[in-house]
């Protein structure tokens, strides 16, 4: 166990010098911007404690995959891996305990405690029959995959707005609006295979534009509900909801550019930081989505052929 | 028609492919063999313009990359997507209508269930039947026989022919000899980043007895079995 997290500390290290930054100075920048972050959040919102749990929870989600939880088992066996994940769950949610225990949350503390051990004791099981359907089968794959992934947020959020409605709380669907747009920017966190971007018989302009649209489409079909909802119940706060939605949708594009601007690589510190700096100061989206387009137009030239 | 010129790929300071020089005719089928690491994947992902590299690879349609059907030795899939959405997927990235998906599925697969789940003999029939629907005029199959079935193997043979037949380019490693020889017009043997034999049909004979004293030796004889 401690061989594998040497190794995973290398990695990491790896990682931050890929970076171009010593290492000891990322994790310095790591705890500064979760200290950033974290404080814009509550700040700003009300939900800031639901949103750091359900955060969290997504994080921790992405280590239990079938692949990681398979290697785990045959490796270091049944009790060495759940030894593993908890370890694992813990480093990942103990800074977001501390700033929930500093900040008060003691109950939403003690839920991500219980829950960074349920989900490190949980197997992951596939139903091999059962599949997902989903609005977005003729256009595949980010939201198909992602809406399969994260599925059971779509039900909460869609609960949350009625909620929202029937006691009058703007803000709760004001929540569950932008927690679709939250679900769904990790949608286009991770790069793909280089093969599904070399299949595509587009320019890389165009590439982009495809998957800024297809972004645009799916996610008012995941938001439409809720958007209903809003313009019906609040239509006084017409101004409100169509900026918050606006600046959801350039959250989504920055995230995708962003993404293929460092294509086949994965998004790193320096796209973290000017992405964190866009939440503190949300009109830096209006100069970052021409950038990471440009970068990406360039960066795409090379796997799309784009020399004719 | 596929021309490669001096084609040379290097990782580092380790040379993979040096100086290539190889012409693909259209309704021709070539086999590519070599032992593991003798860079035919690499000669392959060159042609699809997945590696950078020194030399020139031209076509009669261009962008080449945009008329090939490339099967990968392992295709990857996404944890969640159906046979029948990666179809889809791959269809829609070169502008390919289809709308009977179904009828066409020719090897049986359960296109409504999540494509990693398949076992990997399905896994390749599906990425052939996607690439195959894609209507590419030129195919690069990197092992497409390797734990398919028996049947489907036989199916996949006569699809192979067919694309010969329509004029098409494909390019196969396998290796397994007797599948290349029975299929294809010329074998290209690849050995230390060079193309060591290429031969027609008419030598596909020799060739293998050659390819069997360079591979065996005495290499039985030095594990010294009792």
């Amino acid at each position: 166990m401690k061989h594998y997290f040497h190794l995973q500390f290398k990695i990491i290290n790896r990682k931050i010098e890929e970076a171009g930054i010593i290492p000891v100075i990322g994790y310095i920048l790591g705890v500064v911007g979760l200290i950033l972050v974290t404080e814009l959040l509550f700040y700003k919102t009300e939900f800031a404690k639901y949103i750091v749990v359900l955060g969290v929870v997504g994080l921790m989600s992405k280590f239990q995959t079938k692949d990681r939880e398979d290697f785990l088992l045959a490796t270091y066996g049944d009790v060495e891996k759940r030894k593993i994940r908890m370890v694992e769950n813990l480093l990942i949610s103990v800074p977001f305990m501390i700033v929930l225990l500093f900040k008060g949350c003691f109950l939403e503390a003690f839920i991500l405690l219980v829950l960074s051990c349920v989900l490190a004791v949980a197997t992951y099981k596939t139903n091999v029959n059962f599949v997902i359907p989903t609005p977005f089968t003729k256009h595949p794959y980010e939201f198909t995959v992602g809406f399969r992934n994260t599925f059971f947020v779509f039900p909460i959020a869609y609960t949350l707005t009625i909620i929202g409605v029937n006691v009058g709380n703007f803000n709760l669907v004001i929540f569950a609006m932008l927690l679709v747009f939250l679900i769904s920017l990790g949608y286009h966190s991770a790069p793909e295979k280089e093969y599904y971007v070399w299949i595509f018989k587009d320019s890389p302009p165009t590439f982009l534009f495809k998957k800024l649209w297809a972004a645009c489409r799916n996610i008012f079909i995941l938001n439409f509900p809720i958007l209903l909802m809003l313009l019906y119940f609040y239509s006084e706060e017409y101004r409100t909801i169509i900026l918050l939605y606006l600046i959801g949708m350039l959250f989504l594009w920055t995230i995708i550019l962003a993404k293929y601007s460092v294509y086949p690589n994965e998004m790193n510190i320096p796209e973290g930081i000017l992405i964190s700096l866009s939440v503190v100061f949300p009109p830096l989206l209006l100069f970052l989505i021409p950038y990471y387009f440009k970068k990406s137009v360039n960066n795409l030239k090379i796997r799309l052929h784009d020399r004719y | 028609m596929i021309v490669i010129k001096g084609l040379s790929k290097s990782f580092g300071t380790k040379e993979v492919l040096r100086n290539i020089n190889l012409e693909f005719s259209k309704g021709h089928i070539y086999g590519i063999v070599g032992e593991n690491g003798a860079g035919k994947t690499t000669l392959f992902r060159c042609i699809a313009g997945l590696e950078d590299y020194s030399g020139e690879i031209t076509a009669d349609i261009l962008p080449l990359k945009n008329h090939l059907g490339l099967l990968f030795s392992d295709p990857y899939f996404f944890e969640k997507i159906t046979g029948k959405e990666y179809i889809q997927l791959l269809c829609n990235a070169r502008k390919k209508e289809i709308t009977d998906i179904e009828s066409r599925n020719i090897f049986d697969l359960p296109l409504n269930e999540y494509a990693a789940n398949y076992s990997t003999g399905m896994k390749k029939k599906l990425a052939l039947t996607a690439i195959f629907l894609q209507e590419n005029d030129y195919f690069i199959l990197d092992e497409p026989f390797n734990g398919v079935d028996i049947q489907s193997n036989m199916v996949l043979t006569e699809i192979i022919l067919k694309l010969k037949e329509l004029n098409k380019i494909v390019l196969i490693s396998s290796h397994i000899f007797s599948t290349l020889s029975d299929i294809c017009d010329e074998i290209i043997l690849l050995r230390n980043s060079q193309i060591l034999k290429h031969v027609e049909k008419s030598a596909f004979k020799s060739l293998e007895d050659e390819m069997k004293a360079i591979v065996l030796g005495n290499r039985v004889e030095k594990l010294g079995l009792k």
